[in-house]
């Protein structure tokens, strides 16, 4: 097959948008329908990717298993750490106010970040540790890593299935109605704590996988990936395309992604010493600026309100 | 914590939005309960009085920015009900236009202070008028409005960074020779942004409780519609609070600049603690704030300065952090009542 029409960083760039994009359906989970602001994502992230690269690089495996288990066998300790992070920050954090939900989950993502540079004889430290290749080879990195990016498409289409499932079931309804007038719900019987903190469990887990994903694209892993661009990128891909439909992290993440890193930072020729230092830092400007003009102008993103008569059955037909 | 115990917030009503306290810790809402907290952590003090001077002394003085940068935060949340991301931006602006003027007009530091927060405050009113009073007019809710402070925040920062650069920024200002207190030895500047904390945050205590504009701002906090009516204006007072809150983040910005270096993410880097203070001091009013900010650091440089522990800053750091978040959630949501400074 011939691949020269297509760059290796287009395809890198490609995964990162599709990474963002399933972060972005889990904050919508968070945000958009129960109302918790998860400003500490790249926690969840951070989590996920280092769990799956000190199970897989630190971990005891016997030389018959091969290669293929350890592999899966670590991205789901990966998935199950980010999980029972999302366990212990959700039940500090779910009972408290947008402030204290500010502080809890950007407290832990300091938290993920300052672990990650100590502890070295684990992580590598502050140079990072390298991880794994793809578990499988098609010749060349870059047919490799197309692969990789068809895998991670599949896991963001399953991951956007599960949030339209929510969408329409009763458990989405209990969310929905926590997120609109938590004391209403709390008040006709229904378990809010319970709800939410399940919810934030499982999306963390899932952010966590997210985050292992893509350290294994990256081979090496290191802190500076755990900045703060990757929470800025899901909310604001989340923001633009509407907070409160499931299509509209999956649109707004396409659009700003596309717009941003591929047109912005590759199509456009900029002169290549503005490459190094004065491009990186405009996108995040334009981020920035973005973030505040949508929340001013739109505040419900591209695709607007949700859509009621979808998610509660009408008195009256069964 | 015990200078003064606000009543008010232990009625037997909780606020239904959050958990109740946790049974096993209630005893800390009990004033011989905290007492007797007290008196341990002093007999610890005492049984340890080596290291707990020298984490007292470099905690308080170390951290007096932090302190001073909270103060102006608790205002803005306090007494307008927000909680402004961006407010990290004016701390690091102190710092880069302290070390402007500094550097530009070659001033003395102390002199370059008051440009510095002449030039913050009124930055901070900018943001006001630009952002949050359109925002506010336009019903936009309270996550959303954290969420708009965040995108200003990075906009400033990298805008910040796009003016002065990548590499760290330094004072011109002579090396200051080490004054001893208690035996450690202290930065002059340090001590400064210490008596300069202590003495704004007595001025804005007697401000705010004593002052006409202070009762006007704790009208305006309390009820608004009930404030208009009473006569007062609404937008002065309202500018007035964030000129302050502009202030006291610009000062604090260039303490911080001018002791350690100027670079675009020295508020960020800082307000996870600033929030920390004020989320757990704030419901007190400023004092609490000082003395949750003056703990923080005592406890940061007593966690650092244990010699079992072998903690570097990041492991003390982590220890504080995840310390607040359990204090938060056990104390629950206490902080619902807005307006009591």
């Amino acid at each position: 097959m011939n691949l020269d029409w297509l760059s290796q960083y287009t395809v890198t760039v490609l995964i990162l948008i599709f990474t963002t994009m399933g972060l972005a359906l889990l904050l919508h989970l968070q945000l958009g329908l129960t109302g918790i602001g998860n400003f500490g994502i790249v926690g969840f992230y951070g989590v996920g990717m280092y769990a799956f690269g000190m199970f897989l690089v630190h971990g005891p495996w016997p030389e018959s298993w091969g290669t293929i288990w350890p592999f899966l066998l670590s991205l789901l300790f990966a998935t199950v750490a980010a999980g029972l992070a999302g366990l212990l920050v959700g039940w500090l954090i779910v009972g408290l106010d947008a402030d204290g939900v500010l502080l809890g989950t950007l407290g832990f993502a300091t938290i993920v970040y300052g672990l990650s540079q100590t502890n070295r004889q684990w992580t590598g430290g502050a140079e990072g540790m390298g991880t794994t290749d793809y578990p499988y080879s098609l010749g060349t990195q870059k047919a490799s890593t197309l692969l990789w990016l068809g895998i991670l498409a599949v896991v963001v289409a399953l991951i956007l299935y599960y949030v339209i499932r929510v969408h329409r079931s009763p458990y989405g309804r209990l969310l929905i109605a926590t997120g609109q007038n938590e004391a209403l719900a709390r008040s006709l019987g229904k378990p809010t704590f319970r709800g939410k903190l399940v919810m934030f469990a499982t999306s963390s887990a899932v952010m966590g996988l997210l985050g292992a994903l893509y350290g294994v694209m990256l081979h090496y892993i290191r802190p500076v990936e755990l900045g703060i661009g990757v929470t800025l990128a899901a909310i604001v891909g989340l923001v633009v395309g509407g907070a409160a439909r499931p299509w509209g992290a999956v649109i707004g993440v396409l659009l700003v992604g596309v717009l941003f890193e591929l047109v912005f930072m590759v199509w456009i020729p900029f002169p290549t010493d503005w490459r190094k230092q004065a491009l990186p830092v405009i996108r995040q400007m334009l981020y920035g600026s973005t973030l505040i003009l949508v929340l001013m102008t739109r505040p419900l993103g591209i695709l607007g309100r949700m859509r009621r008569d979808k998610t509660v059955r009408r008195p009256g037909r069964g | 914590m015990t200078a003064e115990i606000d009543r008010s917030s232990e009625s037997p009503a909780e606020p239904e939005t959050g958990q109740a306290p946790l049974g096993r810790w209630r005893f800390i809402n009990n004033p011989f309960g905290r007492w007797g907290l007290g008196f341990a952590v002093l007999v610890v003090l005492v049984a340890s009085w080596g290291l707990a001077r020298k984490s007292l002394v470099i905690g308080v003085v170390s951290d007096a920015p932090l302190v001073l940068a909270a103060i102006g935060f608790a205002l803005l949340y306090r007494l307008t009900g927000l909680i402004n991301v961006a407010y990290s931006e004016t701390v690091t602006m102190g710092a880069y236009i302290g070390m402007w003027v500094n550097t530009t007009f070659n001033l003395d530091f102390y002199i370059t202070l008051i440009p510095t927060a002449i030039i913050t405050g009124l930055f901070s009113v900018l943001t006001y008028f630009a952002i949050f009073r359109p925002a506010k007019l336009r019903n936009v809710g309270v996550v959303e409005t954290i969420i708009i402070s965040f995108g200003l925040s990075i906009f400033i920062r990298y805008g910040l960074q796009f003016i002065f650069g990548f590499e760290f920024r330094y004072y011109d200002v002579p090396v200051p020779k080490s004054l001893s207190v208690l035996g450690v030895g202290v930065s002059p500047f340090r001590l400064t942004a210490l008596g300069t904390t202590l003495g704004l945050s007595l001025l804005l205590i007697w401000f705010i409780r004593k002052s006409r504009l202070g009762v006007r701002i704790r009208a305006l906090a309390g009820d608004e519609k009930l404030a208009q009516v009473s006569g007062i204006n609404p937008l002065a007072t309202t500018v007035l609070i964030w000129f302050l809150a502009g202030v006291a983040g610009g000062l604090a910005g260039a303490f911080y600049g001018v002791n350690t270096s100027c670079r675009a993410w020295l508020g960020w880097d800082q307000f996870l603690f600033i929030l920390l203070v004020v989320l757990i001091g704030g419901a007190r009013g400023i004092s609490g704030v000082l003395v949750a900010g003056l703990a923080t650091g005592v406890a940061l440089s007593f966690l650092e300065l244990v010699p079992g522990l072998n903690a570097t800053p990041v492991y003390a750091q982590v220890i504080v952090i995840a310390l607040f978040m359990v204090i938060l959630k056990v104390r629950g949501n206490r902080l619902l009542e807005t307006g009591k400074v």
